[in-house]
């Protein structure tokens, strides 16, 4: 039972985090970093090179480009630090993707219920007026009985014949009874806005989820005195264990034998983080000081609404490791494997003519395990007779009136009434998931009664209301064996939508050039000769270098009009809880308090917490790092 | 307007952080280019003044 428990249990995590230190942004970033740092120290390299060789008249005329070139290198630097210093911790919660929380089927099993036309569920009621009025008998109904009703049996459901367990059928104790279990059932697994934010409770309240430090190699032995990353001492260090905070040795001491005058030089990690923990200020997580968050969830009452917002959302945030795409697969291709599975083609064998052949638009369903598929394509070349053999005893009596008794061959499909064929079906989405065709199973032709709660069809065998009629009455589903399933085509493939670009497809080349940035610096400082060939030389590298970064600006005019589009806010919603000073227990509880949130069915959310440091950043008034992701996130 | 603090509300998330950074480095590199452009004027005066002398001292040597 405890093992079962540990499984059900989430597996979301906090996890440490710093705005474009991860992924695609973060090379982005990087690259930006690096050409800032190349144009400033050409800038400096450049007028005195040219000064050397009294080349550049107009290099004295374009100082004040060159302050100014400077003065922006400068800022892009700032930017990327300021984005780099605000750090965080984040807890990702998603059922559908990364799949760290388990979501739970929309459903319950039943006895198959049968259903009018427009999906009605068929009820058989009991005449209960007193004779001679009344006749006792049961008769078909499609009026929902009451809960009393139904308990007294005075109505009973009328069920298919023979009786069949199928996903959202007739369950009386799962709920009432009397509510159409259709009308909840859904093929997609939920995970409501209630469960998303239970989970970001939920993980304050995880004892084990400390931040752990390992000891790294050359740690110091047992015993001596270690410091943490303010240069406060500790005693009772020990290599064996594991602690709660970074730890240094003392550090060495200076090359002439003085003190240590910069111990943050001096030092040594004498450990190193294995887990991150739970938000915390020098290992301690129940601290009590200045601490914000925001949340954000994506929710949506309709699954492939918040397939398509989560995926947006998902390329918003490639800084965010589980959403920097690394499987090759994106977010909404895994979802799409939901939505839209790939075909597959199914052999049948036995298919009956006597209730016409499979066509091209029909739906049919396996009668044991339920798969379900709507048939696209027959394939012509393969509809043949089907091979059936059965061997008979076969009696004759000769002249002498002796019986002799034989076995023979004989070909029960001589009329040529079974016949094989292949189908292409394109495989339809039961409440419990997708079923395969499974050899053996027999399949009939499907048709529509009622609705499921997404508006996707509910299918059931073709007259299976009409099995107890009299046979003039009877409707005959068509009907075959599957003899093999195999998959045939993946589904198409989904190109991009979110403005048509992907950021890794812009980064490679940023290499590239920053290589020869800095080759073209170097050969700046080597400038030794003012020969016609090393004039040429360094013209022809000008133009590359030109060309090249008139390929950077097209691609950062193509990648801000990627991040023009600011996401929908129809099934995106934030809680900013700026800078407090209850630490993780005020978080949790104005977590649990906010209001505002429908609780819709499908939901995946990010927290992300930050504790206040000891200086401002990002040259605001504040210093908790929350309060700048709130500004760039457009929450302030 | 600002999103409401403490309470739910749908958003129109933004990543100006990465729209700010983008910006900034497509100026530095728009102002790089310009003066690459004023250097490469200058290396191809330089060069043309360098043949022309090369071209006169060659003159010069035939007599």
């Amino acid at each position: 039972m405890a093992e079962f428990q540990a499984l059900q249990t989430a597996t979301a995590e906090w996890k440490p985090h710093q705005i474009a230190k991860a992924g695609d942004i973060a090379s982005m970033a990087k690259a930006a970093g690096d050409l800032a740092e190349v144009v400033k120290e050409t800038l400096s390299l450049a007028s005195a090179g040219m000064e050397v060789v009294k080349l550049l008249a107009q290099l004295q005329n374009i100082n004040p480009l060159l302050i100014a070139l400077d003065a922006l290198a400068d800022e892009v630097l700032i930017a990327i630090q300021n984005i780099k210093e605000a750090g965080f911790w984040y807890l990702y919660v998603d059922p559908y993707f990364i799949r760290n929380v388990a979501a739970s089927p929309a459903f319950t099993y039943g006895f198959e219920q049968l259903r009018n036309p427009a999906g009605d569920r068929l009820w058989l009621a009991k005449d209960t007026q007193p004779p001679p009025l009344g006749t006792g008998e049961f008769k078909q109904t499609t009026t929902t009985p009451t809960q009393a009703q139904l308990d007294e049996q005075e109505v009973i459901p009328h069920l298919a014949t023979p009786r069949k367990m199928v996903a959202g059928g007739y369950n009386p104790y799962a709920g009432s009874g009397v509510a159409d279990p259709l009308a909840s059932a859904s093929p997609y697994p939920k995970f409501s806005v209630q469960q998303v934010i239970g989970e970001f409770t939920k993980a304050f309240d995880d004892e084990g989820d400390v931040p752990r430090y390992r000891r790294v190699g050359g740690a110091p032995k047992a015993g001596v005195v270690v410091y943490d990353k303010d240069g406060n001492s500790y005693s009772g260090w020990d290599p064996v264990k594991e602690f709660g905070l970074d730890l240094y040795d003392i550090g060495k001491a200076q090359e002439d034998g003085s003190i240590i005058k910069d111990y943050k030089a001096a030092r040594k990690p004498v450990n190193s983080k294995i887990s991150p923990g739970k938000p915390n200020i020098l290992g301690s997580t129940s601290y009590v000081g200045g601490s914000g968050a925001i949340a954000i969830i994506i929710a949506a009452p309709d699954f492939e609404i918040f397939a398509e917002t989560f995926d947006k959302f998902s390329k918003m945030f490639t800084d965010i490791p589980e959403f920097a795409a690394t499987t090759g697969k994106g977010l909404l291709d895994s979802l799409n494997e939901v939505l839209t599975p790939a075909n597959t083609v199914i052999k049948l064998t036995q298919v009956d003519s006597n209730y016409d052949l499979f066509e091209v638009g029909d739906i049919i369903g396996g009668q044991i395990y339920g798969g379900l598929t709507k048939v696209l394509e027959v394939n012509a070349d393969s509809v043949v007779v089907s091979t059936m053999t059965t061997q008979k005893e076969v009696m004759a009596t000769d002249d002498a009136g002796n019986i002799l008794r034989y076995v023979t061959t004989i070909n029960p499909n001589e009329d040529e009434r079974w016949v094989d064929m292949e189908i292409v079906g394109k495989p339809i989405r039961s409440v419990d998931g997708l079923n395969p065709f499974i050899t053996g199973d027999t399949v009939y032709e499907m048709e529509q009664r009622g609705t499921r709660t997404d508006g996707t069809p509910n299918y059931v065998i073709y007259g299976q209301d009409t099995v107890g009629a009299p046979p003039s009455l009877r409707k005959y589903p068509k009907v075959g064996k599957v003899s093999m399933e195999k998959l045939a085509v993946l589904p198409d493939s989904t190109p991009p939508d979110f403005g048509g670009i992907q950021i890794k497809e812009i980064i490679p080349g940023w290499g590239e050039f920053f290589q020869t940035l800095e080759n073209f610096v170097k050969q700046l400082k080597g400038m030794i000769s003012d020969s016609s060939a090393f004039i040429q030389d360094m013209i022809d590298m000008i133009k590359g270098i030109e060309a090249f970064l008139q390929y950077l600006i097209d691609a950062i005019v193509e990648f801000l009009e990627f991040f023009q589009i600011t996401l929908p806010s129809t099934g995106v919603y934030a809680l900013y809880l700026p800078n407090q000073s209850g630490g993780n227990d005020g978080i949790k509880s104005q977590l649990s308090g906010a209001g505002g949130i429908p609780d819709l069915a499908y939901a995946a959310g990010i927290l992300f917490v930050a504790t206040e440091g000891d200086v401002f950043i990002a040259g605001g008034g504040s210093k908790n790092p929350i309060d700048l992701l709130a500004l760039v996130l457009g929450l302030l | 307007m600002a999103h409401p603090t403490g309470k739910w509300a749908e958003a129109e998330i933004r990543r100006d952080d990465i729209k700010d950074l983008m910006e900034k480095t497509k100026k530095l590199a728009t102002m790089y280019s310009d003066l690459l452009a004023i250097k490469r004027g200058g290396w191809e005066n330089v060069l043309r003044a360098q043949l022309k002398k090369e071209a006169k001292e060659k003159e010069k040597q035939n007599g």
